[in-house]
């Protein structure tokens, strides 16, 4: 703003102008410069990282209520490998996870003692449209926790569904998957986990 | 089958005519006016009605596609639908990128034809020549966007015979504002592009001379009247439609329009001093090349999609053309300025601070760094992406804790300035003159203060408003007592009645936002709620249902009288869900109602929630910008020549005023 | 009458009013309008926290589920009365990432976004002082007769009248 400030006066002893004029522009220039340099390195797209301040601490202390109307407390899950998913039933999305996540619950099971425990939880969304989706898709056979005033979903600052996190036995948090997962991916990581220990 | 072919064809061949007579133009009338040939420079206008003939031949063309629902055209598919009413499938043009651009083109051309039209006679002026190559280069550019990389004619994937579109944005089809503020928005942003194209026309040719500022001197102020008219409109819109109860959001789209504004306003301030006293030649067309190039950035950082708002049009693949032109525009500018900048310069001084000029400068300097907190807020997110890698926001708390101090510093100076004459002023003649709009002031926080207003910032910015308030009434008293009618008509006096209509806009964004409550409040039938003094009742929920949308509405009776009834629409085709509030207006307070949360209630239930917004004056806002646009009417209206005794402007010695 | 008007509008008024200002923003902004309901401090506070999802509108704002989520978690901690306004909103942005924070921090470099604007002022306003003093020193320059100007009135009046020569040798260097 102080550019044409300065532009206006500037005159020596004799009377004459000393150019001012192409400095200011300049300097505008130079400032320009490094303003198309930010602009076209922009990336329109946003890029979910799935990173989290959680990462290697302990999962919150979320409370949820499980189909049957008992509480679901993640804390007591401490002892053997968690995998929460968060989903509702009208995100195409989980939709198009579900058969993933049916085939990772199979694979789990035939793990034995070793497998991981899955939880769903539902965020924002009515008992009725769950259960058909259940219905119609297959599952369900795993706890669902349903999440009624959204405090669990914002306890792991999960805005955008589906997101599924992993969860040691330690009840820390090791993952956080952003978007759809497959069964395989799921396990493997699970796998190398298991492994690092 | 055929007219569908049509349709596109003709459109297209709207956009190629006006794309060739632009560019053609454009380099027809360059090269004339380098071989002095007069007798070709005199068919530069034609190139103009061409391109504007091209223009309207498009548009018509798309609103022809539109009305038919042609779905062989892609654009017709995104935003058309049987269901749309005829009002809002016009403005179905300007509901996505490609129809907006098409709309750009279409008011660019209409400013190119008027300004060859006005200046028909003078075409063998090398300043009104190279103007018109500045509108015809501009409108080439696009043309050529509009024609090629965002084309509104483009083909579609083959649908079948039953397909039906989704319809506009469900946002942009349920206010009638939608009719109207994007074109009159466009009116003011495109506007800028004829005074600019004369700053550049000033640079090239190096006409010392004040010329062209008076040339451009209505242009500017018809297109920063629409530019004030568009941008309130949209905060009017944002109140009626997205259920927030405000109407400023600081939305990246909203700041783009509140760029040029910035830029607008401090111009058709600091022109003053450059007519007056010839001096800030320089800074005057700086002034322009930014509100112009403000134009097109706020254009690329809306339509490319690299900061997130809720106005972004999905992302075309036009931003590359958008800040390529605005890399263009600001180094075609700056090597203009460095080349002629100093020739420019005029050998004048401003004697002193205190002094009208030195206002004007003020005000300039508060305008500026107001306009880069802006974009800095706005760019900010992409400064620290670059930086550090990380998405951030900045939002409506940052923009409003910068601006509180920069508004009120202008409320301030919106006092002392029009009492100020020009070159001098000695502490006696403000003393005197300043002593009854202080006394304004004074009296308007007493009151503020009276009726409960409460923290520091308010009640300054009440206070200063009345200050504010009194020097405008004290000059246009004095105007009309000398003059009579005439007192309020001209350039000094209609800008006091606009400064009246900015004040009252101020009073009302402080006190609305100062003083806002909101609760939620669950209403059930038959029981009457009370809130914040007011009473609610609900009586029934109802839903009407027609081809486009379900709507939901509360029927809520207010303070045991009428009843209002917000309401939630569910857009059929699209499955979208918009809350639409009801508003009971008063001179003091407006009672907004919505319906709270995201889950409809189901007609014939008995409860629901509502929530409440109480807030005070916000009708002042609607009342103030009537008067902005009567102050600039008046303003435009052709006043008198001033005479040398008239105190508004000349230089008073101590003691004339005294008489008084 | 108009006499009258004239010594009221002296210094001893202006006193005056300067002194009644003050007390009246000092009455207006310190006067006690009792603690803020929690309604008021759920708003207060979701008006500084971005919505996650919906881009650039504040949770306040928004309408969506996110955003519903994260006020019924706004108004769970406003509830339990235990964490100030700044601490909940460093607890959701501790959870979110640094994204749903609508001021940006004073630390680091997002200091930059209130740092720019201030050097920006500054800078702008030192410029008009500079232009405002070079302005001065060019008046005062028109101002002061140069030795040119007098030898110009000298050669004119020494051609009216022979005997003002000795004058004109004074003035000469």
């Amino acid at each position: 703003m102080s550019d044409a400030v300065d532009t206006r006066e500037a005159t020596d002893r004799s009377g004459r102008r000393r150019p001012v004029a192409p400095f200011i522009a300049l300097a505008v220039a130079v400032v320009m410069a490094g303003l198309f340099v930010v602009l076209a390195n922009a990336d329109p797209t946003q890029n979910r990282e799935a990173s989290t301040y959680l990462l290697g601490r302990p999962a919150p202390e979320a409370v949820g209520e499980l189909a049957d109307g008992s509480t679901f407390e993640l804390s007591r899950r401490k002892g053997s490998w968690v995998v929460v998913n968060f989903f509702t039933s009208w995100c195409v999305p989980c939709k198009r996870e579900h058969p993933e996540l049916i085939e990772f619950v199979a694979q789990q099971e035939a793990l034995g003692n070793d497998g991981a425990e899955f939880y769903q939880v539902v965020v924002d969304d009515d008992r009725d449209a769950v259960e058909q989706f259940f219905a119609e898709e297959g599952g369900g056979d795993w706890p669902v926790v349903y999440d009624h005033d959204g405090r669990f979903a914002v306890a792991f600052g999960v805005a955008q569904v589906p997101e599924t996190w992993i969860i040691d036995p330690n009840g820390v948090v090791q993952r956080r998957l952003i978007s759809e997962v497959t069964a395989d991916f799921l396990g493997q990581q699970l796998q190398r986990f298991r492994e690092g220990n | 089958m055929l007219a569908a072919s049509l349709n596109s064809a003709l459109g297209n061949a709207g956009l190629l005519l006006m794309l060739s007579a632009t560019t053609f133009g454009a380099f027809a009338t360059a090269f004339s006016i380098r071989a002095r040939a007069t007798r070709t420079l005199q068919h530069a206008p034609r190139y103009a009605w061409l391109a504007l003939a091209g223009a309207v031949l498009s548009v018509i063309m798309m609103q022809r596609a539109l009305i038919t629902r042609d779905y062989s055209l892609a654009y017709v598919q995104q935003v058309g639908s049987s269901a749309t009413p005829a009002l809002y499938n016009v403005a179905a043009m300007w509901s996505a990128l490609e129809g907006s651009l098409l709309l750009w083109v279409l008011v660019l051309a209409g400013f190119t034809a008027a300004v060859a039209w006005r200046f028909r006679a003078r075409t063998d002026d090398p300043l009104v020549g190279w103007a018109l190559v500045i509108m015809f280069v501009v409108s080439a550019f696009f043309a050529f966007v509009s024609f090629g990389p965002a084309s509104p004619f483009a083909a579609g994937p083959p649908v079948g015979l039953g397909f039906d579109g989704p319809g506009p944005n469900p946002l942009l089809q349920n206010h009638i504002l939608v009719i109207f503020h994007p074109p009159l928005l466009y009116l003011g942003y495109i506007g800028f592009t004829v005074p600019f194209a004369f700053a550049i026309a000033a640079l090239i040719t190096g006409r010392v001379g004040e010329g062209w500022l008076m040339e451009t001197r209505r242009w500017a102020l018809f297109s920063w009247a629409f530019l004030t008219i568009g941008i309130i409109l949209g905060g009017w819109w944002a109140y009626e439609v997205l259920g927030w109860g405000g109407v400023w959001g600081w939305d990246p789209v909203e700041n783009a329009s509140l760029l040029p504004w910035l830029t607008g306003t401090a111009y058709i301030h600091s022109v003053l001093v450059q007519e007056r006293r010839g001096m800030l030649r320089v800074w005057n067309i700086s002034l322009l090349i930014a509100t112009f190039a403000l134009t097109i950035l706020g254009t690329f950082i809306t339509r490319s999609g690299i900061i997130n708002s809720v106005h972004a049009f999905s992302a075309g693949d036009i931003e590359g053309y958008l800040l390529g032109f605005f890399a263009v525009v600001v180094i075609g500018s700056l090597i203009l300025i460095g080349w002629r900048g100093d020739r420019l310069r005029s050998p004048g001084a401003i004697d002193s601070p205190v002094s009208r000029e030195g206002a004007f400068l003020a005000n300039n300097v508060l305008f500026t760094a107001f306009a880069f907190v802006v974009l800095l807020g706005t760019l900010f997110p992409l400064l620290i992406e670059a930086l550090e890698d990380r998405r951030t926001v900045v939002g409506a708390p940052y923009f409003d804790r910068m601006s509180t101090p920069l508004g009120l510093m202008l409320l301030f100076l919106m006092g002392i300035a029009p009492v100020l004459p020009w070159r001098k002023a000695s502490t006696e003649l403000l003393r005197d003159r300043l002593f009854w709009p202080a006394w304004a002031g004074v009296g308007a926080l007493a009151f503020a203060v009276l009726v409960g207003a409460t923290g520091w910032a308010p009640l300054l910015a009440f206070g200063l408003a009345g200050f504010a308030g009194g020097a405008a009434i004290r000059q246009l008293v004095l105007a009309t007592r000398r003059q009579g009618w005439r007192g309020l008509v001209g350039r000094a006096n209609g800008g006091m009645v606009v400064h009246l209509g900015v004040i009252l806009i101020a009073v009302g964004l402080a006190s609305s936002n100062s003083f806002t409550h909101s609760a939620n409040i669950p209403v059930t039938v038959g029981t009457v709620q009370s809130w914040g003094g007011h009473t609610f009742e609900l009586i029934e929920i109802t839903e009407t249902l027609d081809d486009r949308a379900s709507v939901v509405s509360a029927q809520i009776r207010l303070d045991g009288g009428r009843t209002f009834a917000p309401a939630i629409t569910t857009y059929l085709q699209r499955g979208e869900t918009i809350g639409t509030p009801s508003v009971s207006t008063s001179l003091t307070k407006d009672v907004y109602l919505t319906l709270d949360g995201t889950v409809r209630p189901l007609p014939g239930s008995t409860d629901a929630t509502l929530r409440v917004f109480v807030k005070p004056m916000i009708v002042w806002l609607w009342i103030g910008s009537g008067l902005m646009m009567l102050g600039t009417l008046l303003a435009a209206f052709p006043g008198r020549r001033r005479r040398p005794t008239d105190p508004v402007s000349a230089p008073v010695p101590v003691g004339a005023e005294q008489q008084r | 009458m108009a006499r009258q008007v004239q010594s009221i509008k002296r210094w001893p008024t202006w006193i005056l009013l300067i002194f009644l200002v003050v007390g009246l923003l000092a009455v207006g902004s310190t006067r006690d309008t009792g603690p803020r309901s929690p309604g008021e401090r759920v708003d207060d506070v979701s008006r500084r926290v971005a919505c996650p999802v919906c881009q650039g509108e504040s949770v306040f704002e928004s309408r969506n589920n996110a955003s519903e989520s994260i006020r019924a978690e706004i108004r769970a901690q406003v509830a339990e009365a235990e964490r100030s306004d700044d601490q909940i909103i460093e607890d959701i942005a501790n959870r979110f990432g640094g994204e749903v924070l609508l001021v940006p921090r004073s630390t680091g470099i997002e200091a930059l976004a209130w740092a720019i604007p201030a050097a920006a002022l500054v800078l702008g306003v030192a410029g008009l002082a500079m232009a405002f003093r070079r302005w001065r020193a060019a008046a005062d320059g028109d101002r002061a007769a140069t030795a040119d100007d007098y030898s110009l009135v000298d050669a004119a009046l020494a051609s009216e009248d022979e005997q003002l020569h000795d004058h004109e040798r004074d003035h000469e260097p």
